[in-house]
């Protein structure tokens, strides 16, 4: 068994609009010397800490987890799952 | 989203001709059963919708009603429910912008809103508990982002909801007559869209999947927004101010589509618009995606080519999106182009008007033995059995609720949510008041008795603040009415609500039908929900502080009604049984009653009893009080009942009378004059909520304890998964 980290980023799906990045981009970024800045996305972002026997389980079983219990809606966001061994 | 094969070729023979593929996306959004409400729309007829107070101009998206020295009160009510039972945050906060920018587009502002929400089995199901978590934290953020307050609604739990969620969203608009968007247009004018950006979100269906990228990713949910919301409402109230407004919709269900064929069929003119102009927020949309898009937070405005400088101006003030997307026709059609090519060339009357349909309707089979009860093992503790009531999720304290909204920005909240109905104070002396109520469970047992039900009780919480009911807003919210004994159900519901209408002189100033709410296990029970406005001219009937000594009145009887109540059905788990039945005769009496007993400044409260019966209703009193009460079963007005019935009965035209005992034979003068059916059933004072039948003491339970199990019980639950 090897530790991993696992890096879930959950943000909204592509075409869906995001409030909070639009207003980071055109009132804080947009507003200081900073125009080659055209885009700003936010996401919540969980690491977890995890053992498990190789790379792709560490994968799979936070995907799993990250399904069962909610932690983002399919509905409207998506999760990038990017595993480190430690 | 399509049309149904019959619909297309009616449509064919109605252009002569094969429609293009944008001009079928705008037709079947526009002839969907949301928007054009087909199913519904003869019968909504028959509802009562002039009266004296009522300002009728075409094209309006809410109910105006004249509440003196040149001000206006505008109300309208609208559900966002399927998107709410599958992204709960974001339907639910969404719902609230689209009844806000309704309220907007008659020129008044938004000065509250209340919500209506409807789940499952919270205590079982989990994902009941997931959506009305959201939901309710979704409607809170959206609420105090734009300050207006959240100022009362109503919760309920019913399995009938499972793995659904009813989210009702009304609201309230304050402004100057003077100021009301008298809807014209004229040949020449400017069609502006004005707010946030055009996006593939909120596109119904799966058309698009295959010539979109992405498209799986794609969402029927929208995104709410509301810092631009609250934008667009302060903007179109300058442009307002300014006379820069002809004409103004919101753009709701069906998006541009809907806009834009009902402004032309409004107003009997024709528009020609280019998708090119509309400001969006991906590249490569298509035009038939621009058209039907949902996306949140935007408003169409007709102006003059001279105001619309101003215009321009006023949104670069306020930093938001205005496309100048087209102009006003004399033709009466719709032309959508993009560019030169033209995409679409529709009447407007062909696209905003569907073929009504006249469904067939048959009494459901179940109605027959639903009256009959069974026998019931008998309560050996009533204590008990109240304390489980009172801590059931259905009738706790909802404060876990609206304590996470903001009741009292904008400073006009006199009575605050938590009591029987709100209260807010107008610019002109005035106050108003307003309440939604539902009972789903009465109207499953009789659609048209429960309907009437719902109504008397928004009636009663606001006769309770002392104001007379002067308008309302029905949502009626029902299965598939395809079901026969679905649509029996719907007409006999909305049937009752005319009646009692007529019989009040309640003018319907705003409402809604939302239909095909099923959910895997079937369709949900009936779900009328009611809103009532009443208008207080001199001064609102605050709650004073009970004390030592005071006494209890009762007025109405209480008759053998326990069908559909809390009691049969969250303590002896029995839906059935006869449901409460208004006469309306002494209906009218006991509200005229209560309302002349606030005049004259006799009782100290009232409160009406509904869910949970007398005992429920005395507990309330008790407990927002922190006094004890105690009351004789016996003395209470009605039919000769057991305990239990007497308890927990939850029969209509029943108010509860906190008052001085100075006051006592003045009090039953006026009752006698009027001929009510009352009684003083008791006096407050001690530690104990406690029932006598006779000599026997029946139910005995400490004040203060009680006041803490039922404040806390739902946030337990939904916060810690405690059960009672």
């Amino acid at each position: 068994m090897a530790t991993f980290s696992v890096h879930v980023t959950i943000e909204n799906k592509l075409g869906i609009s995001d409030p909070e990045g639009d207003t980071i981009l055109n009132d804080l970024v947009l507003k200081g010397t900073h125009k080659t800045v055209s885009k700003i996305k936010t996401a919540k972002m969980l690491k977890f800490t995890i053992k498990e026997k190789d790379k792709k389980t560490a994968q799979s079983k936070v995907q799993e987890i990250c399904d069962d219990l909610r932690i983002y809606n399919p509905m409207v966001s998506k999760v990038i799952i990017d595993v480190f061994e430690n | 989203m399509s049309l149904e094969d019959q619909e297309l070729s009616e449509l064919k023979s109605k252009i002569g001709r094969e429609p293009t593929p944008t001009e079928l996306q705008i037709v079947a959004a526009e002839w969907s059963e949301h928007c054009s409400y087909k199913s519904s729309k003869r019968h909504l007829k028959m509802l009562p919708m002039t009266g004296p107070l009522v300002i009728n101009e075409k094209g309006y998206d809410s109910g105006v009603l004249d509440v003196g020295d040149g001000y206006v009160v505008t109300a309208h009510i609208e559900s966002h429910n399927h998107p709410s039972a599958v992204e709960p945050y974001g339907g639910a906060a969404t719902g609230v912008g689209g009844v806000i920018r309704d309220i907007l587009s008659a020129g008044t502002r938004p000065i509250a809103i209340f919500d209506g929400l409807r789940f499952g089995n919270v205590e079982k199901d989990l994902q009941a508990r997931w959506l009305f978590k959201n939901a309710v934290t979704g409607i809170a953020d959206y609420g105090n982002c734009l300050g207006i307050p959240t100022i009362g609604g109503e919760v309920e739990f019913d399995e009938c909801y499972e793995n659904y969620a009813l989210v009702d969203v009304a609201a309230l608009g304050f402004g100057k007559k003077e100021h009301l968007i008298k809807n014209h247009a004229k040949k020449g004018d400017i069609v502006v869209l004005m707010g946030g950006s055009t996006g593939r979100d909120g596109i119904g269906g799966s058309q698009f999947a295959s010539d979109s990228l992405e498209s799986e990713d794609r969402s029927a949910v929208q995104i709410p927004d509301p810092f631009i919301e609250k934008l667009i409402i302060e903007a179109v109230l300058q442009a307002r101010n300014d006379g820069l407004i002809h004409a103004m919709k919101d753009l709701g269900g069906g998006g541009l589509s809907c806009a834009i064929s009902e402004t032309a069929d409004a107003l009997e003119i024709g528009i020609e618009m280019d998708v090119d102009k509309v400001h969006t927020r991906e590249s490569g949309m298509h035009p038939s995606e621009i058209m039907v898009s949902e996306s949140q937070e935007r408003m169409l405005i007709v102006t003059s080519k001279i105001k619309l400088k101003k215009l321009q101006t006023i949104c670069e003030k306020f930093r938001i999106g205005c496309s100048m997307i087209g102009q006003v026709k004399s033709d009466n059609q719709v032309h959508v182009k993009k560019g030169k090519k033209t995409f679409a060339n529709l009447s407007a009357d062909v696209v905003a008007n569907a073929t009504l349909l006249d469904l067939p309707s048959k009494k459901p089979v179940y109605l027959k033995t639903i009256e009959t009860e069974k026998k019931f093992k008998p309560i050996s503790d009533y204590s008990k059995t109240l304390m489980k009531l009172l801590s059931s999720p259905n009738i706790a304290s909802k404060i876990w609720v609206y304590g996470q909204y903001d009741h009292e920005v904008g400073i006009r909240t006199v009575v605050k949510p938590g009591k029987d109905a709100s209260v807010l104070r107008l610019d002109n002396g005035k106050f108003l008041s307003a309440k939604i109520d539902g009972n789903p469970k009465h109207c499953y047992i009789n659609p048209r008795e429960g309907a009437i039900g719902c109504f008397e009780e928004a009636c009663r919480n606001v006769v309770c603040t002392g104001a007379k009911p002067i308008g309302m807003l029905d949502h009626l919210q029902f299965g598939n009415p395809k079901d026969p004994e679905i649509f029996w159900t719907f007409l006999e519901s909305l049937k009752g609500l005319t009646d009692f209408a007529k019989f009040f002189e309640i003018p319907c100033v705003g409402g809604k039908v939302s239909l095909y709410n099923e959910t895997p296990k079937g369709p949900i029970k009936p779900t009328p929900v009611i809103g009532v406005i009443g208008l207080i001219d001199k001064k609102p009937s605050v709650s004073q502080k009970i004390s030592e000594g005071d006494c209890l009145i009762i007025i109405g009887n209480t008759k053998n009604e326990l069908g559909g109540s809390e009691f049969f059905e969250y303590v002896h788990k029995f839906v059935g049984g006869k449901c409460p039945v208004v006469n309306f005769d002494d209906s009218k009496k006991n509200m005229n009653s209560v309302l002349d007993l606030i005049k004259n400044n006799l009782i100290k409260s009232a409160h009406d009893c509904s869910k949970g019966g007398l005992a429920v209703a005395v507990s309330e009193m008790c407990m927002t009080n922190q006094i004890g009460c105690t009351v004789s079963l016996d003395k209470v007005p009605g039919d000769k009942l057991t305990v239990d019935r007497i308890l927990f009965s939850e029969s209509h035209s029943r108010y509860l009378l906190s008052f001085d005992k100075k006051n006592l034979s003045k009090i039953k003068d006026l009752l006698k004059n009027n001929k009510i059916s009352f009684k003083e059933i008791g006096k407050f004072g001690g530690e104990n909520i406690q029932f006598n039948n006779k000599i026997q003491s029946v139910v005995k339970l400490n004040v203060e304890k009680t006041h803490r199990v039922w404040l806390n019980s739902l946030s337990d639950l939904i916060l810690h998964g405690k059960t009672s």
